[in-house]
């Protein structure tokens, strides 16, 4: 109590050190060292003891005790919580809207055929035995509170191009996806086993892949020219159903004009037959007359509608005579008689 | 007053003098004691342990755990004359303190170590093996092989390397280039490939197409011409029977019919007096 000297007046008696004030302030903090040992462990957690440096038991969630430092120590972990390891991007703000950054680095790498591929993966894991993610490896990562580094990342980025590097770059991308990443998970795992590190593979995913920038036009390219090829066939399709049922109408129209032609030659000989004959049973009553009759029908038809020059004499004496006749007859000045 | 106060004293002189000779090693942990300087025993167990108090005895922790080694990036040619830039890492842990002690002292020194091991063995493998090798076939048992070599080389530091493992294996920048005009290339093939396809497929379609439609229109003018010629000849086996054992007459009719059709306004027809049409004209 050095405020004694400051206080010279001060007319309260120092403290009465008698043994049973030193004995009650010893038990008192002796009960709080005791107390001390009082520790809760939440639904999600698990705490491990250790009794002078070594593990003494493990205790679930509830109140506990444990003897007081430095007897026993504990250590309470989270073992529900799920952990997350991005490769080839960070995400920079969990939005909504997300944002992320590239890791080029870490996305880039060879695949079998000697290819470069970006691929980014998401890994999710869970710490399933808190002895061995505690005491067995050191950096593991995100289970320590460290961000970037440690061994689950660079385990994940082993697995991920050691899986790529045995697919080629058509697998990759295409089809072998699932198939990598169930690969990638065993690998993953085999290694977290082999490092005795406790935590346990929930899922991997592969996020982005594709080619790198400086050949993705490439790549478009042959998915544009696969939709040429879809368009061109495409196209051709067209042209034939546009084609065959138009020509095989052409075709219905040409054979039904012939069946047509067909009806109309044989109705009409029919008919020109059965004229025929009715006039030809007639005229056999008659010949004569009937003929002249004919004759004299007709003439006064065609006789009207035509030029007529009609010569006295011998029509086959002379050739000249005619075109001479036709001419004058043409300058309009006819001597002979005309129709009409 | 008196027996309170012989307690506290007895009390701290207790724990002071514990703390002078007690130590405890956590389950992290392992240690090795040392004599002036002179390292006697180690203890790789967790638990509270006893010692002479410091100057003549003390006590150096190491950890237990496994440990990470993370090299940079190095070069390393394949057989194939490939140059490939590796990130590798190794886990390892101190299995013997006593030897690592000895040797080595501390983890930055042991680090050093491991690094010229590793980077030997994996130069020394990698130059074994072609690219393709190192990046798809082979890679674990590579890997698995270096691991063991560089396990035994370090046992002799008290470390034991358990795992040697590529993190990246990636081609300097210039080959880079190279593979990706490699990469365009085949991609370029590739698409010429699927519009040559398209242009095969589209042509042979466009080809049956055209066969088809003039088979249609073939066969149509076949069934078409073969029906105008069944007509026809119909038509001439009527005209033939109706016009049988009457010829004159249908000359004649006939005849007459088509001066109907065929004598127009534009016809000048020069006639002689004498014809059966004109004759009354000439009188008697």
């Amino acid at each position: 109590m050095p405020q004694q000297f400051d206080f010279p007046k001060s007319q309260v008696p120092a403290l009465k050190l008698s043994p049973r004030t030193i004995y009650i302030v010893i038990a008192a903090f002796f009960a709080l060292w005791l107390l001390d040992g009082i520790y809760t462990v939440a639904p999600d957690e698990q705490a491990v003891v250790l009794r002078f440096g070594k593990l003494h038991s493990v205790s679930d969630p509830g109140l506990h005790y444990h003897l007081p430092k430095p007897i026993e120590t504990v250590i309470i972990q989270s073992t529900a919580k799920l952990y997350r390891e991005e490769i080839g991007f960070r995400t920079t703000d969990p939005g909504p809207p997300a944002r992320y950054v590239q890791r080029p680095h870490e996305s880039q790498m060879l695949t079998g055929d000697e290819n470069i591929i970006n691929v980014e993966m998401v890994v999710q894991y869970q710490v399933t035995s808190i002895t061995e993610a505690l005491f067995s490896a050191k950096d593991l990562g995100a289970f320590e509170g460290r961000g970037e580094e440690g061994l689950v990342h660079d385990a994940c980025e082993a697995a991920l191009r050691q899986v790529v590097g045995r697919h080629a770059i058509d697998e990759v991308l295409t089809e072998g996806k699932l198939l990598i990443q169930t690969e990638i998970k065993e690998k993953l795992q085999e290694l977290f086993s082999k490092y005795e590190c406790g935590i346990t593979v929930l899922d991997v995913q592969l996020q982005t892949v594709g080619p790198p920038k400086q050949v993705d036009a490439a790549f478009k390219d042959v998915a544009s020219a696969k939709e040429d090829r879809e368009r061109k066939v495409n196209e051709a399709r067209g042209y034939q159903n546009d084609i065959i049922p138009r020509t095989r109408g052409e075709a219905q129209k040409t054979m039904k004009a012939a069946e047509a032609y067909k009806i109309e030659r044989v109705r009409r000989a029919q008919g020109d037959a059965d004229r025929f004959r009715s006039v030809l049973s007639e005229y056999k009553k008659a010949p004569d007359v009937t003929e002249t009759r004919l004759y004299i029908e007709t003439m006064e038809v065609i006789l009207p509608k035509i030029q007529k020059y009609v010569i006295k004499g011998d029509p086959n004496g002379s050739l000249i005579n005619i075109i001479n006749l036709e001419k004058l007859g043409l300058g309009g000045s006819g001597t002979s008689g005309e129709g009409k | 007053m008196r027996p309170a106060v012989t307690f506290l004293v007895a009390l701290i002189v207790v724990l002071f003098g514990a703390n002078l000779v007690l130590f405890t090693v956590n389950e992290i942990e392992q240690a090795v004691v040392t004599q002036f300087g002179e390292p006697i025993d180690e203890i790789t167990e967790p638990g509270l342990y006893f010692k002479l108090p410091d100057p003549i005895q003390k006590v150096t922790f190491f950890d237990k755990r496994l440990l990470d080694y993370d090299a940079s990036p190095a070069q390393v040619y394949t057989k194939d004359k490939k140059i490939l830039v590796l990130d590798n890492y190794a886990r390892w842990r101190i299995v013997e303190p006593l030897k690592f002690m000895k040797s080595l002292r501390t983890v930055a020194q042991a680090l050093r170590r491991l690094d010229d091991i590793v980077f030997s063995e994996l130069r020394k493998e990698l130059g074994q093996h072609e690219l393709h090798e190192v990046i798809a076939t082979n890679r674990a048992d590579l890997m698995r092989l270096v691991t063991e070599r560089s396990d035994e080389v370090a046992r002799a530091y008290g470390i034991e390397v358990l795992d040697v493992r590529v993190k990246r294996a990636d081609l300097p920048p210039e080959n880079e280039a190279a593979v990706f005009d490699r990469m365009k290339a085949e991609r370029n093939r590739e698409a010429k490939a699927y519009r040559s396809e398209g242009d095969e497929q589209a042509l042979t379609i466009r080809a049956d197409t055209d066969l088809a439609a003039t088979t249609i229109s073939a066969a149509a003018y076949e069934v078409a011409e073969r029906t105008r010629g069944e007509g026809d000849a119909e038509a001439l086996r009527i005209y033939a029977a109706a016009y049988t054992g009457a010829a004159d007459f249908f000359q004649f009719t006939r005849t007459l019919e088509a001066y109907e059709k065929s004598l127009d306004e534009k016809t000048v027809l020069v006639q002689p007096l004498d014809t059966d049409f004109f004759k009354y004209l000439q009188g008697k």
